[in-house]
């Protein structure tokens, strides 16, 4: 039950953020919730690595059971409270099928949007190049263009007509995007996209409490 | 169901153990050259945009994320072959941690061992290849200690489950580039107890990217 469950958060991370969605999609509120700050370091804290032997974040238990790869913790959370809240893989079998993939694609737009968003938090100044950066922002470019075609295929969600766990893994990077300037002129679809969900109760609920009062940035804005 | 895939590479190879586990040999499946760049084919971009491998198909279905793949197979395929996700909870959770884990893993493999194809020349620098060997030997310290009970029948997550079918294949390709099995006696055993299960065995790479320039990589970890 939610009583048992703790999560150790910081705002803003998507990884995070898809686990608090799941946990509200299956109608498991009341768990021990405590938001921790990057910024501070707080993810290196004796509390996390407990948890969290890799110092990062999400760190969630349930009982003695630990998981905080987010994605794991997304399927044992469908896979454990079936019963309960809303269906989060679809019975139908091109559906989930669609669903898998959507949601694993979801790692490598992930992974892109780090390596233009946080270069500079993961590579050292001596090694950073304008080749790397210019070959990154492409690399990101072409991957949102990607997704923003995957919703002129199908929708409203990822998988088609039901909100899956596609939805709940990507809608944060979605919504990561936007908040650093991403054009909604130019990508209608996506920005269709972050409309219908961004007032979804579960979504709405755990929205990072930080994005609600500050502006965001512009980065991704020429895209 | 249809399968292009590439020797040696971890998310193919992680297909087709799920294919046999679950008991559905007999698919169409075509192997394509990654020297070649046959994975840049017409017939990859047909299937898969991305231009990747694997490219799998059931019926009209696609599935080219290794894992989702796998999942998939899972969980339509339930009530046949070996069952790949554990009931319990403990271990169920377990299971799905230690397989995400699994592409943390390869992630690490690949910035050591293929460095020279993630940075291009120009770019690559000392202190980064430094950085990523170190990252990596404190990644497979903690596979060390994962597998610190390791026996048969004992794997990552107990019995053999779908976080052993998407990480068998990255400490099969950590071996095979060099890496120390007199250093990582766990992950030897692992690999020895599991290297001849029938779905392991039947789907073994018969070849690896330039194992020849590379083979040595990882041995002085």
């Amino acid at each position: 039950m939610a009583k048992d469950m703790t999560l150790l958060w910081a705002a803003g991370s998507p990884s995070c953020w898809r686990v608090m969605i799941a946990l509200e999609e299956k109608n498991l509120q009341g768990y021990k919730s405590k938001q921790l700050s990057f910024e501070k370091g707080e993810h290196k804290l004796k509390e996390v690595t407990d948890i969290n032997p890799r110092g990062q974040l999400p760190a969630f238990k349930h009982g003695n059971i630990v998981l905080n790869e987010s994605y794991g913790a997304c399927l044992y959370l469908e896979d454990q409270f079936k019963s309960q809240g809303n269906k989060l893989i679809p019975d139908n079998k091109a559906e989930s099928a669609l669903m898998y993939q959507r949601m694993f694609e979801g790692l490598t737009l992930f992974q892109k949007i780090a390596q233009v968003l946080f270069y500079n938090l993961f590579v050292p100044e001596n090694e950073r190049h304008d080749s790397a950066v210019k070959r990154n922002k492409d690399g990101l470019k072409a991957e949102v263009k990607l997704w923003e075609g995957y919703l002129q295929g199908t929708g409203p969600y990822l998988a088609g007509k039901n909100f899956s766990l596609a939805d709940v893994s990507v809608f944060p990077l979605i919504a990561l995007v936007f908040r650093f300037g991403l054009s909604v002129e130019h990508y209608p679809k996506l920005a269709a996209y972050y409309n219908t969900l961004k007032d979804r109760p579960s979504i709405k609920t755990t929205w990072p409490p930080n994005w609600k009062d500050t502006p965001g940035q512009d980065a991704l804005k020429d895209f | 169901m249809s399968l292009l895939w590439g020797a040696g590479s971890p998310p193919c190879w992680r297909v087709m153990i799920t294919l046999e586990e679950k008991k559905l040999q007999g698919y169409k499946h075509k192997l394509l050259s990654f020297e070649k760049e046959e994975h840049k084919s017409q017939e990859v971009l047909e299937i898969n945009p991305r231009g990747q491998l694997p490219a799998f198909k059931h019926g009209d279905n696609i599935i080219n994320e290794s894992t989702g793949a796998c999942l998939y197979l899972e969980n339509q395929f339930k009530s046949q072959g070996n069952k790949l996700i554990p009931d319990s909870p403990a271990e169920q959770a377990l299971m799905y941690q230690r397989m995400m884990e699994g592409l943390t893993l390869i992630e690490k493999l690949n910035l050591v061992v293929f460095y020279d194809l993630v940075a291009p020349e120009g770019e690559r620098h000392d202190s980064a290849e430094k950085r990523n060997r170190e990252n990596l030997v404190a990644e497979l310290q903690l596979w060390e200690s994962y597998l610190g009970n390791v026996a048969a029948g004992s794997y990552l997550a107990g019995a053999f489950s779908l976080a052993d079918v998407v990480v068998f294949p990255n400490i099969a390709y950590a071996f095979r580039y060099g890496l120390s099995a007199e250093r990582y006696p766990k992950m030897a055993k692992y690999y020895s107890l599991l290297k001849d299960r029938p779905s392991i065995k039947t789907t073994w790479p018969q070849q690896w990217y330039q194992i020849a320039q590379r083979s040595e990589t990882l041995k002085d970890l």
